[in-house]
């Protein structure tokens, strides 16, 4: 009996045989774009995005924010709406911070950004700290089984225990800003150290609570990108990537990073921080690292996820240059083996649905394992 | 003599209360600030951004030299008063509209500034026609664009054509970047440059105003 889309999925996350490559579609962008425009095509008007992914025969990535929520305990937390802006304050007996997010739906990813950061002076730390002490991680199992359900067989649900970010990228990208963040480490070290180290404690309790579902594998990293700080990221990354592989690895999960950056200069560090899978693998056109590249840094322990560049969907590529980068690419990562087909990272709104379904068609031709060359 | 090496070195540790306290004794030395600059602050972002290049610096590294940098040039700027601050060219930047990630587009401004361009940065979710109108106003010698999405890299080609349909095209150099952006997609845009990265801005910015 063939193999569903999921196990397919999962058995190359384990480094176990399958039939052939897996793929592992991400068309959010895309659909959420062209569901809020009304420009869906007409045969998808009124589907999900899994179900366009079944159409097409791919395999679905469907994507849930985090299986915990976080409430607030002895602190009054305000949400306002001053449209475009959503503000939220966050009044603590040591003093009030604020941050203010906007909320864009007009490009197809759907997240909030932070206009302001909740860290402005050294004034926050305390009361940023006093945040993170009285947060209380509560499940988000209903959410997580309805996404499952939706998925059933033909894919996954990607989440994560504790959202988007590691404990120090959630410091330096949600609550300082990347800029800050660097002169905060330069200027109060032991203070930025401090409010990392909070954020950690918070983050255990976050796993504790999340490893409750049955959820297999978790993203425990996303975005990297060479700008963070190699030496910031071998002291201060390593270790708590480490940790939460071993944890998760002890519970008989496994640990993924979504690394859809620049990667030439953490890929010698990947290994070292125990992640099984590095999802969104983003080659050349768009980084300067090929998937052949990839493969020999990561070594043959991680599995890849990804190697087709977003743009890649984009009409300024052919669909013979389309064609001739997915062929180029299953050579390169011949014999196939912990490797899984899927976007680096996503489907751009104005890239091509059926180049989506061309994947499949391309793996049925020539995606068998082990690929021959 | 005042070793402006110093002040050089002081640039390439990021340090900047050491490039305060070296900007101001030569000051008092009664170094002329337009050398002060040039030899001192200016040479020191240039050993930054070769190393930089070469692989031995990061970005946070450039970033705390071109804070270190700023810092200096407040101190040099009651000095400057009369002469103006030397500048090699005049850049308007910003993330094009419906693109609310700037920590690329701010890293380029930052270094632009620390290496002699006279930098405005319109900030993120810039209209096409506040590009149009501020190329106008500012008489640019480059406006640069950074899009970090798929979904938002289209308008800076809308950016270049309104650039066309204003009569403006010929009048100003076009980069482009972000991490979705390549070469091929800055050529096939009809854009004059393209970094991959903020260190790459600065030779290539330099390199369009022929300095």
């Amino acid at each position: 009996m063939e193999m569903t889309q999921k196990q397919r999925i999962l058995a190359a996350a384990r480094g176990e045989p399958v039939d052939k490559l897996p793929f592992g579609a991400r068309i959010d962008v895309w659909y959420n774009y062209h569901s809020a425009h009304d420009t869906l095509p007409e045969k998808y008007r009124g589907w999900g995005q899994v179900d366009i992914l079944r159409d097409l025969g791919a395999g679905a990535q469907l994507r849930l924010f985090s299986v915990v929520k976080e409430e607030y305990r002895d602190m009054e937390v305000v949400e306002r709406h001053e449209p475009p802006y959503i503000i939220t304050e966050y009044h603590t007996p040591l003093g009030t911070v604020a941050k203010k997010e906007i909320l864009d739906k007009s490009e197809g990813s759907w997240v909030k950004y932070e206009m302001e950061k909740i860290f402005k002076s050294e004034r926050d730390y305390p009361i940023i700290k006093y945040i993170l002490e009285h947060t209380v991680p509560v499940d988000n199992f209903e959410a997580y089984h309805k996404a499952r359900a939706e998925v059933g067989e033909d894919g996954l649900v990607m989440s994560a225990a504790g959202g988007l970010w590691c404990p120090v990228q959630r410091v330096m990208r949600e609550f300082m800003g990347y800029e800050l963040f660097f002169y905060e480490l330069a200027d109060r070290p032991a203070r930025v150290e401090e409010l990392i180290e909070t954020m950690q404690e918070l983050e255990r309790k976050k796993f504790q609570v999340a490893i409750k579902c049955d959820l297999e594998l978790f993203n425990i990293c996303a975005n990297w990108s060479d700008d963070i700080h190699t030496p910031v990221f071998r002291k201060y990354f390593v270790p708590w990537l480490r940790e939460a592989s071993d944890f998760l690895h002890a519970h008989g999960r496994l640990a993924m990073a979504h690394t859809d950056g620049e990667m030439r200069r953490l890929n010698p560090m990947f290994r070292e921080t125990g992640i099984d899978i590095a999802e969104a693998i983003t080659p050349a056109p768009q980084t300067l690292v090929t998937m052949k590249e990839f493969r020999r840094e990561l070594g043959d322990e991680v599995t890849i996820w990804g190697g087709i560049p977003s743009i890649l969907f984009e009409p300024m590529y052919s669909d013979e240059d389309f064609d001739n980068y997915i062929k180029n690419m299953f050579r390169e990562m011949a014999p196939g083996y912990r490797f899984i087909v899927g976007m680096g990272d996503n489907l751009p709104f104005d890239g091509d649905i059926n180049r989506v379904r061309r994947v499949v068609e391309l793996i049925d031709q020539y995606g068998k394992l082990p690929i021959e060359v | 003599m005042f070793d402006l090496s110093l002040l050089s070195q002081a640039i390439d540790e990021g340090d900047r209360e050491k490039t305060l306290k070296l900007t101001t004794e030569a000051l008092e030395a009664g170094v002329n600030p337009q050398e002060i600059i040039a030899q001192g602050l200016q040479a020191g972002m240039a050993i930054v951004g070769e190393k930089f290049s070469s692989g031995e610096y990061f970005l946070p590294d450039m970033l705390m030299a071109a804070r270190a940098m700023k810092a200096a040039l407040e101190v040099l700027k009651p000095a400057l008063e009369k002469t103006g601050m030397p500048t090699i060219g005049r850049v308007v930047i910003g993330t094009v509209e419906g693109d609310m990630h700037d920590i690329g587009k701010n890293v380029v401004a930052t270094f632009l500034s620390g290496n002699g361009f006279e930098v405005f940065d319109l900030g993120l979710n810039v209209p096409v026609q506040r590009f149009i109108q501020e190329v106008k106003e500012k008489k640019p010698d480059i406006l640069g664009m950074s899009a970090l999405l798929t979904t938002t890299m289209p308008v800076m080609g809308k950016v270049i054509e309104a650039l066309k349909e204003a009569g403006l095209r010929s009048q100003v150099k076009v980069i482009v970047g972000g991490a979705p952006v390549t070469q091929e997609y800055a050529n096939y845009i009809g854009a004059d440059g393209y970094a991959h990265d903020g260190g790459k801005a600065v030779p290539v910015c330099r390199e369009l105003v022929g300095k």
